[in-house]
């Protein structure tokens, strides 16, 4: 019996270790001291949008296509293919975005954090940080944070205008069931601002998830290059565990009790 | 402050170059009470061994100055594993001083225990009078800014070229100029001989270059204490030579406390004013190294001699 409640013990434990870690870097950006290496958050700002930004986007409009074609040929199967709309604003916005934006974080973001922070821990440089009187997890953890909290909002809006421009290119140039006035009355018709805040807090969340998991699994990496690697696996299954632990509880929580849509008068 | 011939704290015959006789009264019982075999163990002793510490006088000789670094009753364990015993040491100020040692015995866990990457079990460490474990994180950062340390394999970020690495310390502690810290960089880089290779990334250059390039980053700050974890491990005899004969040159010009820790023999010969021989978690002997070379002790004698008879066997 007590090595079945070993294994849930265990990751109980090192749950509360992640979220330890991640206060603690959490505390570093919002007490301002992670402002004394804010050129290196620049720096690190400017490593996401020009690796990552791209892609993701890429990714989101590829999704966005895939939103707009799978609506256009379910309404055309109701008989009522100018409500595409319906499907593309609430799929394009409440889900598929932000778990889109949260597997390509996991994936780019999350996995490189891991690896480079391992990497600098195996080969002592994380020791000579700290050796020449340089806080490590100021400098490398939460200039990350911040510097994922500065861009990502940014990111994640340019996505939504990427995913909106995919799914009307689907369903209105290529499908072309329902014209461009008539797809874009319903589709702004299922959305107002405060779906578009939510769906960035959704997707907020797990960019900081990611980010905090990627630090704490590259800080405490260990056991060499294989450790490193490990740690970068096991990175990735938590960040896609949480990705949808966090989308389902933002679904729940912001369009649970009211979806908000105006049906039925 | 131990400027003069100390008895050691747990020996009973401080004074004696021969080792005891072998106690057959069981396991051998730490300091602090605990039973080797049953509640620890010291890598590469037999955990029924008796007496593993009857080579180990303790006895440090004479350096003829003041103690910059201290190092207390020091005890280290990882899991069962004891890495140091009660290891107790005094470095001299200006002078070069070297922890000799076989594979495996804590020389690098000694070294992190004085910069503060480690907090021991127990003992402490006293750099310029102030205990280390006992700082709080952010007067352990101001401390640190009085270390310079060469890590084995340099440890010099992989994201920034060498003239950027150098800087840094510079970057992040003062308020100088680009202009100024340029000045500084590139004077120390010249002096370890890495002028040309001012904008190589660290993947570009050599094992010794990237060694020379924390050497200079270790010395921008002008610390008061530096240390070297093995700077001729993978050199050939050569740049081994050349980086010891640096090493020499930076010492005589800036002073301070220098702290080297090899097995090399020859390194010992060419850098070293003070040794200290370590041996399972304990230091056998230490002292200046000519009388250290000459010690009658059967494993100091041994291992400075690298000859094949005596205490140390391939076990």
């Amino acid at each position: 019996m007590n090595a079945w409640l070993e294994i849930p013990r265990g990751w109980l434990d090192s749950f509360g270790e992640i979220a330890r870690f991640g206060s603690r870097v959490a505390g570093l950006v919002y007490s301002g001291r992670v402002l004394k290496f804010f050129g290196e958050s620049l720096r690190q700002a400017g490593i996401l949008i020009l690796g990552s930004a791209l892609i993701i986007w890429g990714l989101i409009f590829v999704l966005g296509l895939t939103c707009g074609i799978e609506g256009a040929y379910l309404f055309r199967a109701q008989g009522a293919p100018a409500y595409a709309g319906l499907f593309s604003a609430w799929c394009d916005l409440r889900e598929v975005l932000p778990y889109a934006f949260g597997y390509m974080l996991s994936a780019k973001v999350g996995t490189g954090i891991v690896a480079e922070l391992g990497a600098m821990r195996i080969s002592d440089e994380i020791d000579a940080l700290e050796v020449m009187g340089v806080q490590p997890v100021t400098f490398l953890c939460a200039t990350r944070l911040l510097a994922a909290w500065i861009t990502f909002p940014f990111m994640y809006l340019v996505g939504i205008g990427v995913m909106y421009f995919a799914s009307y290119l689907a369903v209105v140039e290529q499908i072309g069931d329902v014209s461009s006035g008539g797809y874009l009355l319903i589709f702004w018709m299922f959305q107002n601002p405060l779906d578009l805040f939510y769906s960035l807090i959704k997707g907020m969340f797990m960019a900081t998830a990611i980010v905090m998991v990627g630090c704490y699994y590259g800080y405490t990496a260990s056991g060499g290059p294989v450790g490193v690697g490990t740690a970068t696996a096991k990175s990735m299954v938590l960040n896609i565990v949480l990705v949808h632990i966090i989308g389902m509880l933002g679904t729940l929580v912001f369009w649970g009790a009211n979806p908000r849509a105006p049906i039925g008068g | 402050m131990a400027t003069e011939e100390q008895e050691p704290q747990t020996q009973e015959e401080p004074q004696a170059d021969e080792p005891r006789a072998p106690q057959n009264t069981g396991p051998y019982v730490s300091d602090d009470g605990a039973v080797m075999g049953r509640d620890f163990v010291i890598p590469g002793v037999d955990p029924t061994e008796s007496d593993p510490y009857r080579f180990h006088t303790g006895r440090k000789r004479d350096h003829g100055g003041e103690d910059a670094i201290e190092v207390i009753d020091l005890v280290k364990q990882f899991g069962r594993a004891r890495i140091l015993n009660g290891l107790n040491l005094g470095l001299p100020e200006d002078q070069v001083s070297m922890v000799l040692g076989p594979s495996g015995t804590g020389k690098s866990v000694l070294i992190k225990h004085i910069v503060g990457l480690l907090y021991p079990d127990s003992g402490d460490v006293l750099v310029h009078g102030e205990s280390i474990p006992n700082m709080s994180d952010d007067e352990l950062f101001e401390v640190r800014k009085k270390f310079g340390l060469l890590f084995q394999d340099g440890a010099l970020f992989g994201s920034m070229n060498i003239y950027d690495n150098t800087a840094f310390p510079l970057r992040q502690h003062t308020d100088k100029s680009e202009e100024e810290i340029g000045e500084i960089v590139n004077r120390r880089l010249k002096e370890v001989g890495l002028s040309e290779a001012t904008y190589k990334m660290p993947n570009e250059l050599s094992g010794g270059m990237r060694k020379r390039a924390g050497f200079a980053r270790a010395l921008v700050l002008e610390p008061a204490i530096v240390m070297f974890d093995e700077p001729d491990s993978g050199l050939d005899p050569v740049r081994t030579a050349l980086l010891c004969e640096l090493i020499r040159e930076v010492h005589a010009e800036n002073g301070g406390c220098y702290l080297t820790i090899s097995h090399d023999l020859n390194t010992a010969r060419r850098i070293a004013d003070f040794l200290a021989v370590l041996w399972n978690g304990k230091i056998v002997e230490s002292g200046p190294k000519e009388e250290l070379f000459d010690s009658e002790n059967a494993f100091v004698s041994q291992f400075l001699k690298a000859d094949v008879t005596g205490p140390l066997s391939m076990d």
